[in-house]
């Protein structure tokens, strides 16, 4: 085929140029692309490299175990269980089949529907997610999501440990809950391997020795696509692994060998389980605390308080309105540990320390003694101090004055020691400060002195900031502002028990005991002994102490008396006679401490009922038994009682 | 055999429409270019095939043989003739358009395809060849006369109507393709410089608009146009992606960022090939097709990639090189018009890559893969090859 050529047009002058210009145009732009080239494969390579290797891989976490807590003896208090989250990730279930799988998860996991829509909802745009729709399945669960796997595209059942409290209520207090981490917890031990959603230590022993117990999380790295999740299951003997595939059926190639996970160590408590129990018993019905020592080494044999919870609450399904109700608080507090973190005034528990102190300075003989007419008064003073026994004790030594708890010896005593004296001798045994027990959040107690009114009463009166003569008498029978825990309490008396030695309080055995210089002499320990002594033997003769209650027949125990009032003398002078209708609130606090001398261990221990009245009847029977049991069951702390405990703890739980 | 001076004499008088002797006088720079490019453009899609389908990689080929039919036709075709052709072609394609408006089926969101039978035809793409005939005819009908500020304002009227039925589909990319198109061609043509001037800069001017209807574009909340000037919401959507990468880079910045980051993961010299692990492990979805220059530049590096680009220079220099040494104003602009649409395609596709433009569908020539646009681009080379094919001294005086 042929055709005619028209007449073309002539190319015009400079078209040459115009080409070329534009072939220069063309060079600057490619020269952009090569320097912007430049910049993210040469400049920025690392930057982007760990970019591309944060999407590559994949860090799945191995969950550690938290470290075993024993009791005495190896009983075991808390371990770890085995625990199955139901996980369902959204992306691997046919989109035209999500609501229905949804009804069917909500239906078969007992959900509500509509919490599960919405919660899958919510990661739309990441499908990949594991959303966990049930925590904790319980066996039936388990078989029934098993059961109807075809079903339900999507849902794994994925395992890790979970921990476990065998006792129940038991020492519940003193283990302490879990709970989970929180930005602040995750900010402070953010390089100890803490990730959101970890369940740490809140309180008790769980807090205190959190990074003890606490392990270390291995982990597995795997290739990660940017679709699926790679899935971590667990085998028939607990431990993890990780799936061949992930969600979408991608193979995944291991990057590295795993990292085991580690355990937290164990903790080894010197804890009497037995005897923690039969405290705990003892205080049933009650609001009150026990506190029993080793009297030569501080251990704590038992710490009981009352109402006390079962931590298992905190980590078991269920139980959200029991834990609410917990952590709110309610009255009597069931998060209060009444042995250190309740302070009490120490009533007539404080003239053990004031006896002994001032024997030890020398500012009354043995044989020194004061006249009792049931009343006291200062020196131009107009308001008498009563003794309890308004009758009067005539003219009592140191040691009748223990022994019946004479408050009018005890004025002239305190007076005669003075307050700066008085102060000295009980941060010497450790009253007015921390014991330091091996728990968080002991309080300090209270023990007046010139600096603290001083203090308290700072831009007042100078008349009202001053120390005066009538406060040292309040403080010489521990009342007025003086306020002490009853673990302080068992300290002072073990300090007694053992001769004269403050000991410090502990849990755990790896603290180990830890005793300060010798306080008092053997005199001095004589004296006060011989007083503490009669105040528990039962009449006709000797004469009946106040404490006879808590006599043993055959037990060398030394013990006292104490009822710390809580309100005025004249609002209790209203309810003379006629004490069962004071009410609740307004009731003295009921003490007892205690100790055993010619056994071993020598025990030393504290009785506290809130509001319980009198010492000598509501606090020292308890002490009794307590002593009964310690050294009857002394030697078996695993009894059979013991070891059908965790089924029974566990059967109250389902 | 006639002697060769015969043949030149005989086209003294007229014109052989198919020569296939035009074959013979390829250049051959160009075409080794071109080799090399679809060379790369298989080792590239095989590494791209084996993480996402391996028939790409072979259909991919198919397309290459396809499109070297569709080059040698062209090849032996005088561009006089289909210059000649031009105003039909045009017509054509605006029928194509308005066909694809009332029957086409979409697909992704915004391409329209006009399904033939077995066929799947893209109007779009051919309409960028049919432009460039179609501008060259009108440029050549006007000589001089395009100094004229009438006639200068007529290429728009002329040439707007094909890309604004192109922006009805909505295919913004095409579109987008179209205007460097025009304003090289006319500047190539002889146009008055400060006539393109004014009109760039008043296209430049819709930028500042454009920015400022973004100034209260919400992501989560999908509004009308609210005007031919104002863009869609999916369209601000992917700007409002480049710019915020950050917000939500599981959905419209992923893109952006994901191909960043396998870019600059491959380092000076790439990772090695088939071991790209951004696109082996599916975190740059489109990595066959408008991402294969992040692929290409994950597992060959720097180097690798500046070897790529150095070839499209040469490519695209030889071919303008063919449009200043074309005697006759018909060459110069098809060579001119054709440079223009590939390079456009290399830029903008290479600069969405590296995170310096928002994304847009824009393949890239070679590489890609998709069967119409690699048919075009062999098309395209066609034509190019042709010009010094037919000029080499054989111009009627």
């Amino acid at each position: 085929m042929l055709i005619q050529p028209k007449n073309e047009p002539e190319r015009y002058e400079g078209v040459e140029t115009r080409v070329q210009f534009f072939g220069v145009l063309l060079l600057a732009a490619l020269a952009v692309l090569c320097v912007r080239l430049w910049s993210l494969q040469v400049l920025n390579l690392s930057e982007f490299t760990a970019l591309a290797e944060h999407n590559r891989v994949s860090q799945t976490r191995l969950a550690s175990d938290r470290g075993l807590i024993f009791a005495r003896g190896g009983v075991v208090m808390a371990d770890n269980r085995a625990s199955a989250d139901a996980v369902f990730v959204p992306g691997e279930c046919p989109e035209d089949r999500l609501n229905a799988v949804c009804a069917r998860l909500a239906e078969i996991t007992g959900t509500a529907e509509k919490w599960v829509t919405t919660e899958v909802a919510k990661f739309r745009r990441s499908p990949f997610t594991q959303i966990i729709i049930k925590r904790d399945l319980t066996k039936a669960d388990r078989i029934r999501i098993e059961e109807h796997q075809h079903e339900l595209p999507g849902i794994t059942i994925i395992v890790h440990p979970q921990r476990r409290y065998l006792q129940g209520e038991t020492a519940g207090q003193l283990l302490g809950y879990l709970g989970e981490i929180n930005q602040n917890e995750l900010d402070a031990w953010s390089d100890e391997g803490y990730s959101l959603g970890d369940l740490v230590g809140k309180d008790g022993l769980e807090r205190q020795y959190e990074h003890v117990l606490h392990g270390q999380d291995g982990y597995m790295v795997v290739t990660k696509y940017a679709s699926g999740q790679p899935q971590l299951l667990t085998d028939k003997s607990g431990q993890p692994y990780i799936a061949k595939r992930d969600t979408r059926g991608h193979l995944l190639e291991k990057e590295a060998d795993p990292v085991p996970p580690r355990s937290g160590k164990p903790l080894h408590l010197t804890l009497d389980l037995g005897l923690q129990r039969k405290c705990e018993e003892l205080l049933h019905g009650v609001v009150g605390a026990i506190v029993t020592l080793d009297a030569d080494t501080g251990a704590v044999l038992a710490m009981a308080s009352t109402p006390n919870y079962d931590p298992g609450v905190f980590v078991t399904r269920g139980h959200d309105t029991e834990r609410t109700d917990l952590l709110m608080g309610g009255n009597p507090n069931r998060m209060t540990h009444r042995a250190f973190r309740e302070i009490y005034p120490p009533g007539s528990v404080f003239k053990v320390l004031l006896a002994a102190a001032a024997l030890e300075e020398g500012a009354i003989k043995p044989g020194s003694t004061f006249f009792c007419p049931g009343h006291y008064e200062l020196p131009g003073g107009s308001r008498p101090w009563h003794c309890w026994k308004h009758s009067g004790h005539g003219t009592v030594g140191v040691v009748e004055a223990l022994t019946f708890s004479c408050d009018v010896f005890f004025y002239n005593v305190g007076l005669k020691l003075g307050v700066d004296k008085i102060s000295k001798w009980c941060h010497a045994v450790g009253l007015g400060e921390k014991t330091g027990l091996d728990l968080p959040g002991e309080m300090p107690g209270l023990i007046p002195d010139r600096e603290w009114k001083a203090k308290l009463y700072a831009g007042k009166d100078p008349s009202e900031r001053r120390w005066y003569d009538g406060d040292t008498v309040n403080l010489s029978i521990g009342q007025g502002s003086a306020a002490a825990t009853p673990l302080q309490s068992a300290a002072l008396i073990a300090c007694i028990v053992n001769g004269g030695y403050r000991v410090r309080p502990y849990l755990c055995e790896e603290q180990g005991p830890k005793k300060s210089e010798r306080l008092f002499s053997d005199a001095t320990i004589k004296t006060v002994t011989e007083g503490l002594r009669k105040c528990v033997q039962q009449g006709p003769t000797p004469p009946t102490g106040t404490g006879y209650l808590a006599h043993i027949d055959g037990i060398d125990i030394i013990g006292k008396t104490g009822s710390a009032q809580v309100a005025s003398q004249s609002f209790q002078d209203k309810y003379k006679g006629d004490e069962e209708s004071i009410p609740y609130e307004m009731r003295e606090h009921a003490w007892f401490v205690a100790g055993v001398l010619d056994r071993s261990p020598k025990i030393a221990l504290c009785v506290l009922v809130e509001h319980g009245l009198h010492g000598a009847r509501a606090a020292a029977p308890y002490a009794k038994e307590v002593i009964d049991y310690f050294y009857a069951n002394q030697g078996a702390a695993s009894t059979p009682e013991t070891a059908a405990a965790p089924d029974a703890a566990a059967a109250k739980r389902e | 055999m006639p002697p060769r001076r015969l043949d030149v004499q005989y086209q003294d008088v007229s014109l052989r429409v198919f020569n296939w002797r035009n074959l013979l006088r390829v250049d051959w720079l160009l075409s080794l270019m071109v080799l090399l490019l679809a060379a790369a453009g298989w080792v590239t899609m095989y590494s791209a095939s084996r993480s996402s389908d391996i028939s790409y990689f072979n259909r991919q080929i198919m397309y290459f043989f396809l499109g070297l039919v569709v080059t040698v036709v062209i090849v032996c075709i005088d561009y006089r003739f289909l210059v000649g052709l031009g105003p039909l072609m045009y017509i054509a394609a605006v029928l194509m358009l308005l066909a694809v408006l009332a029957v086409g089926t979409v697909a992704k969101g915004s391409e329209r395809w006009l399904v033939l039978g077995p066929f799947r035809l893209q109007p779009s793409e051919t309409t960028k060849l049919v432009m460039v005939y179609a501008l060259t005819w009108y440029f050549v009908k006007l000589g001089p006369r395009i100094r004229k500020l009438h006639w200068f304002l007529l290429t728009f009227i002329f040439a707007g109507l094909p890309i604004a039925l192109i922006l009805k589909q909505p295919n913004l990319g095409t579109a987008m393709s179209l205007t460097p198109l025009i304003i090289v061609m006319l500047f190539v043509a002889g146009c008055r410089v400060w006539h393109l001037a004014v009109v760039v800069l008043l296209g430049l001017s819709i930028v500042p608009v454009m920015w400022w209807e973004m100034h209260d574009f919400d992501p989560d909340t999908p509004r009308e146009p609210r005007g031919f000037y104002d863009l869609k919401h999916y369209q601000k959507m992917r700007v409002y992606a480049f710019l915020n990468p950050e917000y939500d880079p599981r959905g419209s910045g992923w893109h952006t960022l994901q191909s960043k980051i396998t870019v600059g993961s491959g380092g000076l010299t790439g990772k090695g090939y088939l071991k790209g692990t951004q696109t082996r492990l599916n975190y740059l979805p489109e990595h066959h097709t408008d991402f294969i220059f992040s692929l290409l530049a994950e597992e060959q590096g720097f180097v690798g990639a500046i070897v790529v680009i150095g070839l499209f220079l040469v490519f695209l220099l030889r071919g303008l090189s063919f449009a200043r040494d074309c005697p006759d104003m018909a060459g110069t602009l098809l060579a001119a018009g054709i440079v223009t649409i590939l390079a456009f395609h290399v830029f903008v596709n290479i600069a969405i890559t590296i995170g310096l433009m928002p994304v847009t569908g824009i393949p890239l020539p070679f590489l890609s893969f998709g069967g119409s646009f690699y048919l075009t681009t062999m098309a395209g080379v066609g034509v190019l090859l042709n010009v010094p094919a037919r000029g080499k001294g054989l111009l009627i005086g």
